[in-house]
């Protein structure tokens, strides 16, 4: 496939979109776990967690903010081919863990949901492994 | 090369999600159907307990009276019946 010439910016605004929905989610799970450290605090989300779980999607929440940072740094740029490389790879496994979890009815409660965050998550998979620069372009892997 | 295969790849998974059945296989988890409510089932100790209605684990009915004049023991746990 010819890599045309509206793919970087297309490849930009990808980028730029979901850092902006990575780093802010990672925010909220940042935010909400610290706040869940506080005395007598109670949980805000409607599923139990415990320490443990919080412990997790602080965790979790810090890994997004810094992937978001990066993807966003790549739509500044333009290029970086191997971050839309990493990008597609995270969110097949992520789509991946989803489904898996859906099957086994571990997550019943949430309905339909994790189908369709699989779903999202291997559309724009396929985005950034199509939209990303060839090697040829950028130098890199 | 590359491209092509990991597209292949991610189109799969995709047709596979839409495929997947309708409903989870296993039922384990935080489904909250399984809750059943039982209306004035509060013992007293040193009294006889209120007779209730509850689905075993195969979803048939067992009533408490059924086990009169014999030793009980009620026990609550969750299921991982997957």
């Amino acid at each position: 496939m010819c890599y045309g010439a509206r793919m970087p910016r297309a490849y930009s605004v990808l980028c730029g979109v979901v850092g902006t929905a990575f780093v802010l989610l990672g925010a909220v799970f940042f935010g909400i776990s610290l706040t869940a450290l506080a005395p007598g605090a109670s949980s805000p989300l409607r599923f139990p967690l415990g320490p443990n779980g919080f412990y997790f999607v602080a965790f979790t929440g810090t890994a997004l903010v810094a992937w978001g940072g990066c993807l966003l740094g790549t739509a500044r740029r333009g290029g970086g081919r191997s971050i839309g490389t990493a990008t597609a790879l995270g969110l097949v496994l992520a789509a991946f863990y989803r489904m898996s979890a859906w099957l086994m009815g571990d997550i019943a409660w949430a309905g339909e949901l994790p189908r369709l965050e699989a779903g999202l998550f291997l559309v724009l998979a396929l985005g950034f492994v199509w939209l990303r620069p060839p090697r040829r372009a950028t130098g890199v892997a | 090369m590359g491209r092509m295969l990991a597209t292949v790849l991610i189109a799969g998974l995709l047709i596979l999600d839409v495929m997947l059945p309708a409903t989870p296989l296993g039922r384990r988890g935080t489904d909250p159907a399984p809750r059943v409510e039982v209306e004035g089932a509060v013992g007293t100790v040193g009294q006889a307990m209120p007779d209730f209605t509850l689905p075993d684990l195969d979803g048939q009915p067992v009533r408490l009276s059924d086990f009169r004049g014999k030793r009980v023991i009620l026990t609550f746990e969750r299921s991982l019946d997957w």
